[in-house]
């Protein structure tokens, strides 16, 4: 039911985990495959292991902020951990970072070499780069991809960044040089709060933000490039439960990648998130989870296609001891009052803006076109 | 003990033992652990020469540094050791000091000390010279641009784009009569960093004046001697130099004449040396991946090593060809010439 092809590979399901300090071995590699992904991706491997910065992560309740997440082994030890990690089988996707193509040639070779079944190029990290981050630029992610494309044989993935105005050329320019696919999105850079104490931010720099911060930025990048480019995506940001899978798939995402979440959570989220689709489509009388591909995009129009539905629009009046009032304080437009036991909508006043049916927490309010 | 009486103790062929020593993961784990207990306890150590002449290779590679007082080397030198460290490789680093005849006389012993490969840092030999080595099977790799040697497996920076980002910097922060310190090392890199310098100037419409045009020694003597002539008459506003031992040399000839970095005279290097964080102002630079050069330096060569023994059935045509790395400059806007626009470098 889960089975999917994606990048050519045969996956037993389309939740990959992402690159990341949590895959950062042969030996976290295998547990990552043990956990049941159809795929992992090693953490990002570059031409020459750093300094550590430390301390480097930091989160709050809604996702995670990292100031360098790089594997900290160099390509020549890359041999032996990708022997380590591929020992029980199961599908590996190598993340290389660098800075010009000849680089990003001679990590992805390696790692061919090595046994990876696939190249992500990962050139979107908002860490350390300059403001522009060189997935912002569309001729350079063109080169880099073209160069490592006509190198290798493996299919090779191109990870892309929010930090750009313009997602979709970047993705245009994948697919002319010859890359199989794009994942969007990367980390956004940000700040995750400070300490107004001792006025120090949480971490020292500007980092990267990941998980339930950047799912909706996820998102639109996923359908923006499935709108305008014809390549398969794998969608990342912010995804810890299946139905945050479907969401993306039905937006046009072929796979998804769990980043934050494994390391927040662990592992086994991700057998949580494979049970939780399964049953979703159990439930739907789904044969295949490729179904539901692109579902959403179809209700996804653009503002001219919009229809103006009947102009004055209401909200229903409804019985409610909630004794919230989060509807009567957040109406803009002073439409809804309480009385009683009664939530009273005005349909003269009401103008249909809607927050009002996302605001009630017994989700009693609908609009009445 | 030797190799017959390990394989003895441990009732094994001496075949493999010799392949725990050179090829472990061709060995039944449990076997290979024995044998390399019995190899801790008797402190065997392997005939090194002997091995050399099983497999032909004497596991030393050979690695030509053209100034041995310059840090810039020494750490590309580091990453080049680092490489060939894992690999139990030994290097034999020779110091030539920019000296041709030196260069080609080290190059000679280290074939006579049958090395299984040689890099050249900055080499002022010619293609010719160079091919020459490469014939008598012991595989060469470049580290640093030489217009006269061309076709060899080379990692190269692009010093002319970070000189022009620098330059431009300069530009940028307003000022106007810029002069230049160009070392006489590395040679070609220089003089890319010169070209531009030159093109950065004519494009913002600054006119190019040979007072402001100085060769120097690349040391920081060097630096002090160009800024003082430099200075003699009208000093520019900032002054770039192509390294940050000559830049070191320039503030302190600043300072000499009464004169302050930046407020008087701004001053840029290049390569971002470990020191050039420490000085007062703190230099304001463009990094150069020392460390990186030397460790693709080192992979390339093993490369070609680890290539050369093996069959040609399954390599790839492309590996036969010389492959060429190319790395990135980084700016570092720090405070030897002001520093409002430091976006590059923050974030």
């Amino acid at each position: 039911m889960l089975k999917t092809n994606f990048l050519g590979l045969e996956l037993k399901n389309p939740i990959i985990i992402a690159a990341g300090p949590w895959n950062r071995d042969g030996a976290s590699l295998r547990a990552s495959i043990a956990s049941g992904a159809g795929a992992v991706v090693t953490e990002s491997i570059v031409s020459d292991t750093l300094l550590d910065v430390r301390p480097r992560i930091a989160c709050d309740e809604n996702g995670a902020q990292n100031i360098r997440l790089y594997s900290d082994i160099q390509i020549e030890g890359w041999e032996r951990e990708m022997g380590i990690a591929k020992s029980n089988g199961g599908v590996v996707i190598a993340s290389v970072s660098a800075h010009t193509p000849s680089e990003l040639v001679y990590l992805a070779s390696k790692l061919e070499k090595f046994g990876a079944d696939a190249i992500e190029i990962s050139v979107s990290n908002p860490m350390g780069e300059g403001l522009e981050v060189v997935a912002s630029h569309a001729n350079i992610v063109y080169e880099m991809t073209k160069e490592v494309v006509a190198a290798v044989k493996l299919p090779v993935m191109v990870k892309l960044s929010q930090n750009t105005t313009n997602i979709s050329k970047v993705a245009k320019a994948v697919k002319a040089a010859g890359g199989s696919c794009v994942s969007a999105i990367n980390a956004v850079r940000g700040i995750l709060g400070v300490d107004i104490e001792t006025a120090q931010p949480t971490l020292s720099t500007y980092g990267g933000i990941s998980g339930e911060y950047i799912r909706p930025l996820g998102l639109a990048s996923v359908a923006t490039i499935s709108q305008t480019v014809d390549i398969p995506i794998c969608g990342i940001g912010g995804i810890s439960s299946g139905k945050h899978a479907i969401e993306y798939m039905m937006m046009g995402a072929s796979a998804v990648q769990v980043g934050t979440t494994v390391m927040l959570e662990g592992r086994n989220s991700i057998g949580k998130i494979i049970g939780e689709i399964e049953e979703w489509c159990k439930n739907h009388e789904l044969g295949s989870i490729a179904d539901i591909r692109g579902k959403a995009l179809e209700n996804l129009k653009s503002f001219d296609e919009m229809k103006i539905e009947p102009a004055v629009s209401t909200v229903k009046s409804v019985p409610c001891t909630e004794n919230c009032d989060k509807c009567t304080v957040a109406c803009m437009y002073g439409a809804i009052k309480r009385e009683a036991d009664t939530v009273v909508a005005d349909s003269s006043k009401c103008m249909g803006c809607g927050l009002c049916t996302f605001i009630c927490p017994a989700k009693k309010l609908k609009l009445e076109w | 003990m030797n190799i017959k009486q390990i394989a003895k103790a441990a009732g094994v062929s001496v075949a493999t033992v010799s392949r725990v020593m050179n090829h472990p993961e061709n060995v039944a784990p449990k076997t290979r652990d024995k044998i390399l207990k019995i190899m801790e306890e008797e402190e065997y150590k392997p005939n090194w020469f002997a091995q050399g002449l099983n497999f032909n290779k004497t596991k030393t590679i050979g690695l030509v540094i053209p100034h041995m007082l310059n840090s810039m080397y020494m750490e590309i030198a580091k990453g080049v050791e680092d490489v060939a460290q894992q690999k139990g490789y030994i290097t034999f680093m020779c110091n030539v000091e920019k000296d041709k005849e030196i260069e080609k006389n080290y190059i000679e012993q280290l074939l006579t000390r049958r090395v299984d490969g040689i890099i050249l840092m900055f080499s002022s030999l010619d293609e010719k010279f160079i091919r020459s080595v490469e014939e008598q099977d012991v595989p060469v790799v470049l580290i640093g641009e030489d217009k006269r040697a061309k076709g060899f497996n080379t990692v190269k920076v692009d010093c002319r784009l970070g000189a022009e980002a620098i330059v431009s910097q300069l530009v940028d922060n307003g000022h106007d009569s810029i002069g230049i310190l160009y070392g006489n090392d590395p040679q070609q890199e220089s003089l890319d960093m010169l070209e531009g310098y030159k093109n950065i100037l004519k494009m913002s419409g600054i006119k190019i004046l040979d007072e402001y045009i100085k060769p120097v020694e690349n040391t920081i003597e060097g630096g002090y001697l160009g800024a003082k002539k430099m200075m003699a008459e009208t000093p520019p506003r900032a002054i770039f130099t192509t390294s940050d031992e000559i830049a070191y040399g320039a503030m302190d000839a600043i300072k000499d004449s009464g004169l302050k970095v930046p407020d008087d005279i701004a001053v840029a290097g290049f390569g971002n040396a470990r020191m050039s964080n420490l000085v007062e102002p703190k230099l304001t630079t463009v990094e150069l991946p020392f460390h990186k050069m030397g460790v693709y330096g080192a992979r390339l060569l093993f490369d070609l090593i680890e290539a050369d023994g093996r069959d040609e059935e399954n390599e790839d045509k492309k590996q036969s060809d010389p492959r060429q790395i190319i790395l990135q400059t980084k700016l570092r806007i720090r405070k030897s010439c002001g520093h409002k626009e430091r976006i590059g470098e923050m974030f």
